[in-house]
Protein backbone atom coordinates (compact mmCIF):
# COMPACT_ATOMS: atom_id res chain seq x y z
CA UNK A 1 0.00 0.00 0.00
CA UNK A 2 3.29 2.71 0.53
CA UNK A 3 4.01 2.20 -2.92
CA UNK A 4 0.99 3.44 -3.85
CA UNK A 5 1.91 7.00 -3.12
CA UNK A 6 5.35 6.60 -4.57
CA UNK A 7 6.09 8.14 -7.47
CA UNK A 8 6.67 6.15 -10.66
CA UNK A 9 5.87 2.92 -8.79
CA UNK A 10 2.79 2.31 -11.09
CA UNK A 11 3.73 -0.65 -12.46
CA UNK A 12 4.09 -2.31 -8.80
CA UNK A 13 0.29 -1.70 -8.01
CA UNK A 14 -2.00 -5.17 -9.04
CA UNK A 15 -4.75 -3.57 -11.82
CA UNK A 16 -7.36 -4.23 -8.88
CA UNK A 17 -5.67 -1.64 -6.38
CA UNK A 18 -5.60 0.89 -9.49
CA UNK A 19 -9.58 -0.12 -10.30
CA UNK A 20 -10.42 0.14 -6.23
CA UNK A 21 -8.46 3.90 -5.96
CA UNK A 22 -10.38 5.11 -9.85
CA UNK A 23 -14.07 3.60 -7.68
CA UNK A 24 -12.99 5.75 -4.27
CA UNK A 25 -12.51 8.79 -6.41
CA UNK A 26 -15.19 8.59 -8.01
CA UNK A 27 -17.74 8.06 -5.18
CA UNK A 28 -15.88 10.59 -3.29
CA UNK A 29 -16.96 12.98 -6.19
CA UNK A 30 -20.67 11.71 -6.35
CA UNK A 31 -20.64 12.59 -1.99
CA UNK A 32 -19.05 16.06 -2.95
CA UNK A 33 -21.57 16.84 -5.20
CA UNK A 34 -24.35 15.31 -2.91
CA UNK A 35 -23.45 17.31 0.04
CA UNK A 36 -22.16 20.57 -1.95
CA UNK A 37 -23.35 23.62 0.24
CA UNK A 38 -24.00 25.72 -2.95
CA UNK A 39 -26.73 24.74 -5.13
CA UNK A 40 -25.50 25.44 -8.59
CA UNK A 41 -25.75 22.08 -9.72
CA UNK A 42 -29.15 20.03 -9.21
CA UNK A 43 -28.61 16.86 -6.95
CA UNK A 44 -27.55 13.94 -8.21
CA UNK A 45 -30.76 12.30 -7.97
CA UNK A 46 -32.38 15.04 -9.63
CA UNK A 47 -30.42 14.38 -12.76
CA UNK A 48 -31.29 10.88 -12.86
CA UNK A 49 -34.58 11.44 -12.30
CA UNK A 50 -34.33 13.95 -15.57
CA UNK A 51 -32.04 11.14 -17.25
CA UNK A 52 -34.72 8.66 -17.17
CA UNK A 53 -37.68 10.94 -17.98
CA UNK A 54 -35.68 11.81 -21.47
CA UNK A 55 -35.11 8.38 -21.96
CA UNK A 56 -38.81 7.42 -21.56
CA UNK A 57 -40.37 10.02 -22.56
CA UNK A 58 -37.77 12.76 -24.33
CA UNK A 59 -36.75 10.40 -27.32
CA UNK A 60 -33.14 10.27 -25.60
CA UNK A 61 -32.28 7.06 -27.64
CA UNK A 62 -33.30 8.33 -31.40
CA UNK A 63 -31.87 11.47 -30.91
CA UNK A 64 -28.21 9.55 -29.56
CA UNK A 65 -28.39 7.72 -32.73
CA UNK A 66 -28.25 10.22 -34.22
CA UNK A 67 -25.22 12.04 -32.43
CA UNK A 68 -23.45 8.74 -32.93
CA UNK A 69 -24.50 8.11 -36.65
CA UNK A 70 -23.31 11.77 -37.39
CA UNK A 71 -19.36 11.09 -35.22
CA UNK A 72 -19.02 7.81 -37.37
CA UNK A 73 -19.55 9.31 -40.45
CA UNK A 74 -17.32 12.68 -39.69
CA UNK A 75 -14.56 9.86 -38.52
CA UNK A 76 -14.80 7.65 -41.54
CA UNK A 77 -14.83 10.40 -44.04
CA UNK A 78 -12.31 12.38 -41.99
CA UNK A 79 -10.10 9.28 -41.72
CA UNK A 80 -10.22 9.00 -45.24
CA UNK A 81 -9.49 12.16 -46.85
CA UNK A 82 -6.54 13.05 -44.15
CA UNK A 83 -4.75 9.49 -44.24
CA UNK A 84 -4.79 10.46 -47.70
CA UNK A 85 -3.28 13.27 -47.71
CA UNK A 86 -1.17 12.88 -45.11
CA UNK A 87 0.62 9.35 -46.57
CA UNK A 88 1.67 12.00 -49.48
CA UNK A 89 3.98 13.56 -47.52
CA UNK A 90 6.18 10.99 -48.45
CA UNK A 91 6.20 12.37 -51.74
CA UNK A 92 8.52 15.77 -52.05
CA UNK A 93 6.26 17.69 -54.44
CA UNK A 94 3.24 17.15 -52.26
CA UNK A 95 4.74 18.29 -48.94
CA UNK A 96 4.00 21.76 -49.18
CA UNK A 97 0.08 21.14 -50.08
CA UNK A 98 0.15 18.59 -47.00
CA UNK A 99 1.97 21.60 -44.86
CA UNK A 100 -0.52 24.23 -45.84
CA UNK A 101 -3.79 22.18 -45.39
CA UNK A 102 -2.22 21.38 -41.91
CA UNK A 103 -2.16 25.12 -41.60
CA UNK A 104 -5.80 25.71 -42.01
CA UNK A 105 -6.48 24.12 -38.33
CA UNK A 106 -5.86 27.87 -37.42
CA UNK A 107 -8.70 29.04 -38.72
CA UNK A 108 -11.45 27.47 -36.40
CA UNK A 109 -14.77 26.17 -37.35
CA UNK A 110 -17.19 29.50 -36.81
CA UNK A 111 -16.23 31.48 -39.93
CA UNK A 112 -16.88 28.36 -41.70
CA UNK A 113 -20.55 28.31 -40.97
CA UNK A 114 -21.32 30.77 -43.80
CA UNK A 115 -19.65 29.63 -46.58
CA UNK A 116 -20.31 25.86 -46.03
CA UNK A 117 -23.56 26.72 -45.70
CA UNK A 118 -23.73 28.01 -49.28
CA UNK A 119 -21.42 25.05 -50.24
CA UNK A 120 -23.59 22.08 -48.57
CA UNK A 121 -27.00 23.57 -48.24
CA UNK A 122 -26.96 23.40 -44.58
CA UNK A 123 -28.47 20.51 -43.11
CA UNK A 124 -26.65 16.55 -42.94
CA UNK A 125 -24.08 17.97 -45.31
CA UNK A 126 -22.98 20.93 -43.08
CA UNK A 127 -22.48 19.39 -40.35
CA UNK A 128 -20.46 16.52 -41.58
CA UNK A 129 -18.66 18.64 -43.69
CA UNK A 130 -17.86 21.09 -40.47
CA UNK A 131 -16.82 18.05 -38.52
CA UNK A 132 -14.87 16.82 -41.01
CA UNK A 133 -12.69 19.94 -41.18
CA UNK A 134 -12.64 20.40 -37.90
CA UNK A 135 -10.84 17.34 -37.41
CA UNK A 136 -9.11 16.63 -40.45
CA UNK A 137 -6.80 19.74 -40.20
CA UNK A 138 -5.83 18.01 -36.96
CA UNK A 139 -5.67 14.79 -37.92
CA UNK A 140 -3.34 15.62 -40.96
CA UNK A 141 -1.06 17.06 -38.88
CA UNK A 142 -0.62 14.72 -36.88
CA UNK A 143 0.06 11.93 -39.62
CA UNK A 144 1.96 14.01 -41.59
CA UNK A 145 4.01 14.44 -37.96
CA UNK A 146 4.02 10.44 -37.64
CA UNK A 147 4.99 9.65 -41.13
CA UNK A 148 7.93 12.01 -40.63
CA UNK A 149 9.09 10.40 -37.63
CA UNK A 150 9.32 6.74 -39.51
CA UNK A 151 13.38 5.63 -38.75
CA UNK A 152 15.45 6.05 -41.61
CA UNK A 153 16.81 2.47 -40.85
CA UNK A 154 13.24 1.05 -41.68
CA UNK A 155 13.28 2.43 -45.53
CA UNK A 156 17.08 0.99 -45.43
CA UNK A 157 15.97 -2.36 -44.49
CA UNK A 158 13.58 -2.33 -46.75
CA UNK A 159 16.06 -1.12 -49.25
CA UNK A 160 18.06 -3.93 -48.66
CA UNK A 161 15.39 -6.39 -48.70
CA UNK A 162 14.46 -5.24 -52.24
CA UNK A 163 11.28 -4.15 -51.64
CA UNK A 164 9.53 -1.85 -54.35
CA UNK A 165 8.09 1.51 -53.27
CA UNK A 166 4.49 0.69 -53.45
CA UNK A 167 5.27 -2.65 -50.91
CA UNK A 168 7.63 -0.21 -48.58
CA UNK A 169 4.88 2.03 -48.49
CA UNK A 170 2.44 -0.34 -47.27
CA UNK A 171 4.53 -1.99 -44.82
CA UNK A 172 6.59 0.57 -43.21
CA UNK A 173 4.23 3.42 -43.57
CA UNK A 174 0.62 2.58 -43.26
CA UNK A 175 1.17 -0.97 -41.68
CA UNK A 176 3.94 0.11 -39.94
CA UNK A 177 2.30 2.86 -38.24
CA UNK A 178 -0.98 1.52 -37.52
CA UNK A 179 -0.56 1.99 -33.82
CA UNK A 180 0.38 5.39 -33.94
CA UNK A 181 -1.81 6.36 -36.59
CA UNK A 182 -4.96 4.63 -34.82
CA UNK A 183 -4.25 6.29 -31.41
CA UNK A 184 -4.41 9.44 -33.74
CA UNK A 185 -7.51 8.98 -34.91
CA UNK A 186 -8.22 8.03 -31.62
CA UNK A 187 -7.78 11.60 -30.18
CA UNK A 188 -9.51 13.11 -32.82
CA UNK A 189 -12.48 11.15 -32.55
CA UNK A 190 -12.35 12.76 -28.84
CA UNK A 191 -12.00 16.53 -30.30
CA UNK A 192 -14.81 15.48 -32.67
CA UNK A 193 -17.41 14.36 -30.15
CA UNK A 194 -16.03 17.41 -27.84
CA UNK A 195 -17.44 19.72 -31.12
CA UNK A 196 -20.27 17.39 -31.73
CA UNK A 197 -22.45 19.03 -29.52
CA UNK A 198 -22.25 22.45 -31.21
CA UNK A 199 -21.92 21.20 -34.37
CA UNK A 200 -25.95 19.99 -34.01
CA UNK A 201 -26.82 23.51 -32.50
CA UNK A 202 -25.99 24.74 -35.45
CA UNK A 203 -28.26 22.79 -37.93
CA UNK A 204 -30.79 21.67 -35.63
CA UNK A 205 -33.20 20.45 -38.59
CA UNK A 206 -32.21 16.67 -37.82
CA UNK A 207 -31.98 16.69 -33.90
CA UNK A 208 -29.47 14.81 -32.07
CA UNK A 209 -28.03 15.49 -28.52
CA UNK A 210 -26.87 18.58 -29.67
CA UNK A 211 -30.13 20.29 -30.28
CA UNK A 212 -31.76 18.49 -27.68
CA UNK A 213 -29.35 20.02 -25.29
CA UNK A 214 -29.98 23.78 -26.30
CA UNK A 215 -33.78 23.22 -25.96
CA UNK A 216 -33.70 21.95 -22.51
CA UNK A 217 -31.45 24.88 -21.71
CA UNK A 218 -33.61 27.22 -23.44
CA UNK A 219 -36.02 26.38 -21.17
CA UNK A 220 -34.14 26.24 -18.13
CA UNK A 221 -33.83 22.79 -17.52
CA UNK A 222 -30.84 22.69 -15.44
CA UNK A 223 -31.21 18.93 -14.53
CA UNK A 224 -32.36 17.44 -18.21
CA UNK A 225 -29.34 19.91 -19.71
CA UNK A 226 -26.54 18.09 -16.84
CA UNK A 227 -28.32 14.40 -17.90
CA UNK A 228 -27.77 15.23 -21.63
CA UNK A 229 -24.32 16.67 -20.51
CA UNK A 230 -23.55 13.02 -18.50
CA UNK A 231 -24.85 11.11 -21.29
CA UNK A 232 -22.11 12.82 -24.17
CA UNK A 233 -19.62 11.99 -21.25
CA UNK A 234 -20.55 8.35 -20.97
CA UNK A 235 -21.02 7.70 -24.60
CA UNK A 236 -17.60 9.66 -25.34
CA UNK A 237 -15.73 7.60 -23.17
CA UNK A 238 -17.72 4.53 -23.64
CA UNK A 239 -16.52 4.85 -27.61
CA UNK A 240 -12.45 5.72 -26.58
CA UNK A 241 -12.58 2.61 -24.88
CA UNK A 242 -13.93 0.84 -28.13
CA UNK A 243 -11.34 2.30 -30.06
CA UNK A 244 -8.40 1.72 -27.35
CA UNK A 245 -9.71 -1.92 -27.95
CA UNK A 246 -9.71 -1.90 -31.64
CA UNK A 247 -6.26 -0.54 -31.44
CA UNK A 248 -4.89 -3.28 -29.18
CA UNK A 249 -6.47 -6.30 -31.77
CA UNK A 250 -4.84 -4.93 -34.67
CA UNK A 251 -1.48 -3.82 -33.11
CA UNK A 252 -0.40 -6.37 -30.36
CA UNK A 253 2.98 -5.72 -30.56
CA UNK A 254 2.68 -1.92 -29.86
CA UNK A 255 1.44 -2.85 -25.70
CA UNK A 256 3.94 -5.35 -25.50
CA UNK A 257 6.43 -2.56 -25.60
CA UNK A 258 4.66 -0.95 -23.41
CA UNK A 259 4.03 -3.19 -20.95
CA UNK A 260 6.92 -5.35 -21.17
CA UNK A 261 4.85 -8.19 -19.94
CA UNK B 1 45.91 -17.11 -65.11
CA UNK B 2 44.11 -14.56 -62.63
CA UNK B 3 41.78 -15.85 -60.32
CA UNK B 4 38.28 -13.53 -60.77
CA UNK B 5 37.20 -10.49 -58.41
CA UNK B 6 34.39 -10.82 -56.79
CA UNK B 7 34.37 -7.59 -55.28
CA UNK B 8 36.24 -4.67 -56.04
CA UNK B 9 36.36 -0.94 -54.55
CA UNK B 10 37.61 1.89 -56.96
CA UNK B 11 38.97 5.15 -55.33
CA UNK B 12 35.80 5.39 -53.22
CA UNK B 13 34.90 9.01 -51.98
CA UNK B 14 32.21 9.40 -49.59
CA UNK B 15 31.33 12.97 -47.76
CA UNK B 16 28.99 13.44 -45.03
CA UNK B 17 27.96 17.25 -43.96
CA UNK B 18 30.76 18.74 -46.14
CA UNK B 19 33.44 16.60 -44.68
CA UNK B 20 35.78 13.70 -46.45
CA UNK B 21 34.44 10.50 -44.85
CA UNK B 22 35.54 8.37 -47.54
CA UNK B 23 39.09 9.89 -49.39
CA UNK B 24 39.75 7.07 -51.95
CA UNK B 25 38.86 3.81 -50.96
CA UNK B 26 40.48 0.89 -53.07
CA UNK B 27 40.58 -2.91 -52.77
CA UNK B 28 40.41 -6.24 -54.57
CA UNK B 29 38.50 -9.46 -53.49
CA UNK B 30 39.87 -12.00 -55.93
CA UNK B 31 37.73 -15.34 -55.61
CA UNK B 32 39.49 -18.08 -53.20
CA UNK B 33 39.92 -21.32 -54.64
CA UNK B 34 40.69 -24.52 -52.16
CA UNK B 35 41.45 -28.28 -53.73
CA UNK B 36 38.24 -29.95 -53.15
CA UNK B 37 36.03 -28.32 -51.05
CA UNK B 38 33.67 -24.89 -52.04
CA UNK B 39 35.34 -22.27 -50.57
CA UNK B 40 33.56 -18.72 -50.63
CA UNK B 41 35.78 -15.79 -49.63
CA UNK B 42 35.25 -14.06 -46.00
CA UNK B 43 36.60 -10.16 -45.38
CA UNK B 44 36.79 -8.36 -42.54
CA UNK B 45 37.14 -4.64 -42.07
CA UNK B 46 38.86 -3.32 -39.57
CA UNK B 47 39.01 0.12 -38.39
CA UNK B 48 39.41 2.52 -35.12
CA UNK B 49 35.25 3.68 -34.75
CA UNK B 50 34.27 6.63 -36.64
CA UNK B 51 36.66 5.94 -39.54
CA UNK B 52 33.66 5.58 -41.88
CA UNK B 53 33.30 1.46 -41.66
CA UNK B 54 29.60 1.70 -41.74
CA UNK B 55 29.49 4.33 -44.42
CA UNK B 56 31.42 2.02 -47.00
CA UNK B 57 28.91 -0.85 -46.20
CA UNK B 58 25.90 1.21 -47.19
CA UNK B 59 27.92 2.25 -50.27
CA UNK B 60 28.78 -1.77 -50.70
CA UNK B 61 25.12 -2.19 -49.89
CA UNK B 62 24.11 0.25 -53.19
CA UNK B 63 22.15 1.77 -50.44
CA UNK B 64 24.33 5.02 -51.06
CA UNK B 65 26.35 6.02 -53.92
CA UNK B 66 29.72 7.45 -53.88
CA UNK B 67 30.71 10.74 -54.53
CA UNK B 68 33.60 9.63 -57.10
CA UNK B 69 34.51 5.99 -57.42
CA UNK B 70 32.49 2.72 -58.14
CA UNK B 71 32.27 -0.49 -56.63
CA UNK B 72 31.59 -3.80 -58.60
CA UNK B 73 30.68 -7.31 -57.76
CA UNK B 74 31.11 -10.21 -59.36
CA UNK B 75 32.04 -10.14 -62.92
CA UNK B 76 32.13 -6.34 -62.49
CA UNK B 77 28.37 -6.04 -62.11
CA UNK B 78 26.96 -3.33 -60.22
CA UNK B 79 26.18 -3.72 -56.39
CA UNK B 80 22.21 -3.33 -56.17
CA UNK B 81 20.33 -2.69 -53.26
CA UNK B 82 17.85 -5.74 -52.80
CA UNK B 83 20.93 -7.88 -54.46
CA UNK B 84 23.25 -7.19 -51.29
CA UNK B 85 22.81 -8.84 -48.04
CA UNK B 86 23.00 -5.96 -44.91
CA UNK B 87 22.46 -6.59 -41.53
CA UNK B 88 22.58 -3.40 -40.12
CA UNK B 89 24.90 -2.18 -36.60
CA UNK B 90 21.54 -2.06 -34.92
CA UNK B 91 19.42 -4.94 -36.14
CA UNK B 92 16.65 -3.01 -37.56
CA UNK B 93 13.32 -5.52 -37.35
CA UNK B 94 9.83 -4.71 -38.81
CA UNK B 95 8.18 -4.04 -35.79
CA UNK B 96 4.50 -5.66 -36.44
CA UNK B 97 6.08 -8.90 -37.63
CA UNK B 98 6.45 -11.67 -35.48
CA UNK B 99 10.27 -13.18 -36.15
CA UNK B 100 8.94 -15.71 -37.94
CA UNK B 101 7.09 -12.87 -40.28
CA UNK B 102 9.67 -10.91 -40.67
CA UNK B 103 12.04 -13.83 -41.96
CA UNK B 104 9.32 -14.72 -44.21
CA UNK B 105 8.74 -11.30 -45.87
CA UNK B 106 12.48 -11.19 -46.84
CA UNK B 107 11.54 -14.20 -48.84
CA UNK B 108 7.99 -12.62 -50.28
CA UNK B 109 9.82 -9.49 -50.97
CA UNK B 110 12.21 -11.83 -53.48
CA UNK B 111 9.40 -13.37 -55.39
CA UNK B 112 9.19 -16.49 -53.04
CA UNK B 113 6.39 -17.93 -51.50
CA UNK B 114 4.81 -21.07 -50.13
CA UNK B 115 5.96 -23.99 -48.62
CA UNK B 116 9.18 -23.69 -49.67
CA UNK B 117 9.36 -20.36 -48.46
CA UNK B 118 7.87 -21.46 -44.96
CA UNK B 119 10.31 -24.46 -44.78
CA UNK B 120 13.44 -22.10 -45.53
CA UNK B 121 12.47 -19.81 -43.19
CA UNK B 122 12.00 -22.64 -40.57
CA UNK B 123 14.67 -24.00 -41.26
CA UNK B 124 16.99 -20.50 -40.68
CA UNK B 125 15.54 -19.90 -37.35
CA UNK B 126 16.42 -23.36 -36.56
CA UNK B 127 20.03 -22.58 -37.49
CA UNK B 128 20.04 -19.41 -35.81
CA UNK B 129 18.76 -20.96 -32.56
CA UNK B 130 15.48 -18.86 -32.81
CA UNK B 131 12.44 -21.51 -32.71
CA UNK B 132 11.41 -20.68 -29.45
CA UNK B 133 11.59 -17.41 -30.39
CA UNK B 134 9.55 -17.64 -33.58
CA UNK B 135 6.18 -15.99 -33.04
CA UNK B 136 7.15 -13.35 -30.77
CA UNK B 137 7.66 -9.72 -31.50
CA UNK B 138 11.15 -7.84 -32.08
CA UNK B 139 10.37 -5.92 -29.18
CA UNK B 140 9.89 -9.13 -27.23
CA UNK B 141 13.25 -9.96 -27.97
CA UNK B 142 17.29 -9.22 -26.43
CA UNK B 143 19.82 -7.44 -28.20
CA UNK B 144 21.55 -10.92 -29.53
CA UNK B 145 18.03 -12.78 -30.44
CA UNK B 146 17.45 -9.26 -32.46
CA UNK B 147 20.85 -9.83 -34.30
CA UNK B 148 20.34 -13.52 -34.61
CA UNK B 149 16.79 -12.68 -36.48
CA UNK B 150 18.48 -10.09 -38.40
CA UNK B 151 20.59 -12.20 -39.61
CA UNK B 152 18.39 -15.15 -40.48
CA UNK B 153 16.33 -12.41 -42.59
CA UNK B 154 19.11 -11.71 -44.86
CA UNK B 155 19.87 -15.28 -45.06
CA UNK B 156 16.13 -16.07 -46.74
CA UNK B 157 17.48 -15.19 -50.36
CA UNK B 158 21.24 -16.70 -51.14
CA UNK B 159 23.04 -13.93 -52.37
CA UNK B 160 26.75 -13.48 -53.75
CA UNK B 161 27.73 -10.24 -51.09
CA UNK B 162 26.18 -10.10 -47.65
CA UNK B 163 27.59 -7.29 -45.01
CA UNK B 164 27.33 -7.64 -41.48
CA UNK B 165 28.40 -4.64 -39.32
CA UNK B 166 29.79 -5.67 -36.03
CA UNK B 167 28.12 -9.01 -35.76
CA UNK B 168 30.40 -9.81 -32.98
CA UNK B 169 29.64 -7.46 -30.71
CA UNK B 170 27.63 -8.07 -27.72
CA UNK B 171 28.15 -11.63 -27.81
CA UNK B 172 29.01 -14.57 -25.08
CA UNK B 173 31.75 -16.92 -26.58
CA UNK B 174 29.45 -19.00 -27.31
CA UNK B 175 27.01 -17.17 -29.30
CA UNK B 176 30.35 -15.64 -31.11
CA UNK B 177 31.46 -19.13 -32.23
CA UNK B 178 27.84 -19.47 -33.63
CA UNK B 179 27.84 -16.82 -35.30
CA UNK B 180 31.06 -17.29 -36.65
CA UNK B 181 30.77 -20.94 -38.10
CA UNK B 182 27.19 -19.42 -39.89
CA UNK B 183 29.10 -17.20 -41.38
CA UNK B 184 31.87 -18.85 -42.85
CA UNK B 185 29.24 -21.67 -43.62
CA UNK B 186 27.12 -19.11 -45.88
CA UNK B 187 30.51 -17.86 -47.38
CA UNK B 188 30.91 -21.41 -48.34
CA UNK B 189 27.81 -22.48 -49.84
CA UNK B 190 29.32 -21.16 -53.25
CA UNK B 191 32.56 -20.30 -54.66
CA UNK B 192 31.84 -16.81 -55.41
CA UNK B 193 30.00 -15.83 -52.50
CA UNK B 194 31.62 -13.14 -50.24
CA UNK B 195 30.84 -12.34 -46.76
CA UNK B 196 31.87 -8.74 -45.55
CA UNK B 197 32.39 -8.14 -41.90
CA UNK B 198 32.96 -5.27 -39.70
CA UNK B 199 34.62 -5.54 -36.80
CA UNK B 200 36.16 -4.31 -33.73
CA UNK B 201 37.37 -8.01 -32.54
CA UNK B 202 40.88 -8.82 -34.03
CA UNK B 203 40.80 -12.54 -33.03
CA UNK B 204 37.38 -13.21 -33.94
CA UNK B 205 38.22 -11.37 -37.23
CA UNK B 206 41.13 -13.97 -37.68
CA UNK B 207 39.62 -16.98 -37.15
CA UNK B 208 36.70 -16.56 -39.87
CA UNK B 209 38.39 -14.16 -42.38
CA UNK B 210 41.00 -14.84 -45.80
CA UNK B 211 41.61 -10.97 -46.03
CA UNK B 212 41.44 -8.48 -43.17
CA UNK B 213 41.02 -5.08 -44.84
CA UNK B 214 42.53 -1.98 -42.32
CA UNK B 215 40.86 1.56 -42.77
CA UNK B 216 42.22 4.27 -41.38
CA UNK B 217 42.95 8.01 -41.78
CA UNK B 218 46.27 9.41 -43.19
CA UNK B 219 48.25 11.90 -41.01
CA UNK B 220 47.03 14.52 -43.55
CA UNK B 221 43.10 14.29 -43.16
CA UNK B 222 41.03 13.94 -46.06
CA UNK B 223 38.78 11.04 -45.72
CA UNK B 224 39.62 6.98 -44.86
CA UNK B 225 41.81 5.40 -46.92
CA UNK B 226 43.02 1.64 -46.80
CA UNK B 227 45.99 1.49 -45.09
CA UNK B 228 46.66 -2.19 -45.29
CA UNK B 229 45.47 -5.45 -46.80
CA UNK B 230 46.18 -8.67 -45.38
CA UNK B 231 45.97 -12.01 -47.50
CA UNK B 232 45.73 -14.05 -44.96
CA UNK B 233 46.02 -17.55 -47.27
CA UNK B 234 49.59 -16.26 -47.98
CA UNK B 235 50.13 -15.78 -43.99
CA UNK B 236 49.12 -19.16 -43.98
CA UNK B 237 46.73 -18.96 -41.59
CA UNK B 238 43.29 -18.81 -43.40
CA UNK B 239 40.88 -22.13 -43.00
CA UNK B 240 41.87 -22.73 -39.58
CA UNK B 241 45.67 -23.54 -41.09
CA UNK B 242 48.53 -22.37 -38.98
CA UNK B 243 49.30 -22.51 -35.59
CA UNK B 244 48.26 -20.41 -32.91
CA UNK B 245 51.58 -18.71 -32.17
CA UNK B 246 51.34 -17.66 -36.49
CA UNK B 247 48.49 -16.54 -35.32
CA UNK B 248 48.96 -14.01 -31.92
CA UNK B 249 51.66 -12.65 -33.94
CA UNK B 250 49.88 -11.36 -36.58
CA UNK B 251 46.97 -10.42 -34.09
CA UNK B 252 49.63 -8.21 -32.70
CA UNK B 253 50.68 -7.09 -35.33
CA UNK B 254 47.14 -5.46 -36.46
CA UNK B 255 46.31 -4.60 -32.95
CA UNK B 256 49.27 -2.08 -33.19
CA UNK B 257 48.69 -1.25 -36.74
CA UNK B 258 45.24 0.05 -34.90
CA UNK B 259 46.13 1.70 -32.09
CA UNK B 260 49.61 3.73 -33.85
N1 LIG C 1 24.91 12.14 -41.87
C1 LIG C 1 26.11 12.46 -41.42
N2 LIG C 1 26.45 13.74 -41.23
C2 LIG C 1 27.67 14.07 -40.77
N3 LIG C 1 28.63 13.17 -40.51
C3 LIG C 1 28.36 11.89 -40.69
C4 LIG C 1 27.09 11.45 -41.15
N4 LIG C 1 27.10 10.11 -41.24
C5 LIG C 1 28.33 9.72 -40.83
N5 LIG C 1 29.09 10.79 -40.50
C6 LIG C 1 30.47 10.76 -40.03
O1 LIG C 1 31.18 9.84 -40.80
C7 LIG C 1 32.15 9.17 -40.02
C8 LIG C 1 32.09 7.69 -40.25
O2 LIG C 1 30.89 7.18 -39.75
P1 LIG C 1 30.63 5.61 -39.76
O3 LIG C 1 29.29 5.38 -39.16
O4 LIG C 1 30.85 5.09 -41.12
O5 LIG C 1 31.77 5.11 -38.77
P2 LIG C 1 32.15 3.62 -38.34
O6 LIG C 1 33.52 3.37 -38.82
O7 LIG C 1 31.10 2.68 -38.78
O8 LIG C 1 32.18 3.75 -36.77
P3 LIG C 1 31.72 2.70 -35.63
O9 LIG C 1 32.82 1.69 -35.53
O10 LIG C 1 31.66 3.52 -34.40
O11 LIG C 1 30.41 2.13 -36.05
C9 LIG C 1 31.90 9.58 -38.58
O12 LIG C 1 32.91 10.47 -38.18
C10 LIG C 1 30.58 10.29 -38.61
O13 LIG C 1 30.57 11.37 -37.72
MG1 LIG D 1 29.64 1.61 -37.83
Amino acid sequence: MVSAVVPFDAKRIPRAHTLAFAAAWIVLAVVAWALAPVRTLPGPSEVLGALSRLWWEGGLGPELFQTVRLIAEATLVSAALSLGVAWSVTVPALRPLVRGLSKLRFLGLTGLVFPFTLAFGGGHGLKVALLVFGMSTFLVTQVARIVDEIPRAELDLMRVLGASRARTMWEVVVRGTLDKTLDAVRQNVAMGWSMITMVEGISRAEGGLGAMLLNQNKHFKLAEVYAILAVVLAVGLLIDLGMGALEAALCPHTRLTRSQS
Amino acid sequence: MNAPIVLSAKDVHVSRSGTAVLGGVSFDIVDRTREGAVTGQVVCILGPSGVGKTTLLRVLAGLDAPDAGAVTGVAGAPLVAGDVGLVFQDYPLIAHRTVRDNVVLAGTLRGLSGPKLEARADELLARVGLVAQASLFPAQLSGGQRQRAAIAQQLVVPRRLLLLDEPFSGLDPAALAGISELVVAVANEHDLNTVVIVTHDVRAALRVSDTVIILGRGAKGGGARVIETIDLCARGIAWGEGDDAARARIEREITERLTS
